[in-house]
């Protein structure tokens, strides 16, 4: 009967200590993931001379794979600058962006790892494939026409004090007010 | 005073929002709304409307991803 006193578990303890409780299991507070993102920006300005970007990265991961499976990109106009060439010569592991990349993917799975909130969900209608999908494609589609998504156009863009950051917020915000109707209108 | 259960699950923003605050709109002063979501955005969003718009709120996590949001309404 002693026994079972003292085998109070491990994680059980940590559940309750306070410091897991608010640096691990809540979430930051918007003003607190603000200062971090504008300290990594700067960070990411000053170590890889170019300001962060996100969705320019799987524009490389999928020509890559493209290449992987026989394919050529060499001709297509998005990659025929010297620079977008070399970055594709360099290759995968040679690219900063994909580290950051796969750092935030597995830095996100971690993230919910630790404060117990992983889970797979349920697909609950085909509404939802179809929405996700055409969301998807959409966006990805947008950010390359834009040279830019709500980071590398938006984030970078204002951060970088230029104007077309700016333009970017305005096409976004209209964007997103017309999705949400749209998203409310046919996928609720 | 009814408790009414809003089942979000799988459920992304601003999709758990918009359906709680048409439920909210449906009952009355004194009834209870549990919104079940498993979007970790709702659990921010959620309460932070209700909050702001007067009622009692308060999140539960009942499994590891999954949290109740107990809203009552009070005007």
């Amino acid at each position: 009967m002693e026994n079972t006193e003292k085998k109070v578990k491990f994680f059980d303890k940590v559940k309750e200590n306070e410091y897991y409780q608010r640096w691990i299991k809540s979430p930051l507070t918007y003003v607190a993931a603000a200062m971090l993102l504008a300290i990594f920006q700067i960070i990411t300005l000053a170590s890889t001379g170019n300001p962060w970007g996100v969705s320019g990265v799987f524009a490389y991961w999928g020509a890559w794979i493209y290449e992987a499976i026989g394919g050529n990109v060499d001709k297509w106009y998005y990659f025929a600058s010297s620079g977008a060439q070399s970055t594709l010569d360099a290759g995968f592991m040679n690219h900063a962006g994909t580290w950051r990349n796969l750092g935030i993917i597995f830095g996100a799975l971690a993230t919910t790892l630790l404060a117990s909130g992983f889970k797979i969900k349920k697909i609950k209608t085909k509404r939802q494939i179809v929405a996700a999908i055409l969301g998807g494609l959409l966006m990805g589609y947008g950010a390359r026409i834009a040279y830019g998504c709500n980071i590398g156009a938006l984030f970078s863009g204002i951060a970088s004090l230029s104007l077309s950051g700016w333009v970017f917020a305005l096409g976004m915000f209209g964007g997103a007010i017309v999705g949400s109707k749209l998203l409310v209108k046919y996928f609720m | 005073m009814k408790e009414v259960v809003l089942d979000c699950f799988g459920e992304a923003c601003p999709v758990p929002l918009v359906k709680a605050q048409n439920k909210l709109a449906e009952l009355e002063v004194g009834d209870v709304l549990i919104v079940q979501i498993d979007h970790s955005c709702a659990m921010k969003n959620l309460p932070e409307w209700a909050t702001k718009d007067g009622h009692n709120v308060e999140v539960e996590e009942v499994d590891d991803g999954e949290w109740e949001v107990i809203i009552e309404k009070t005007k």
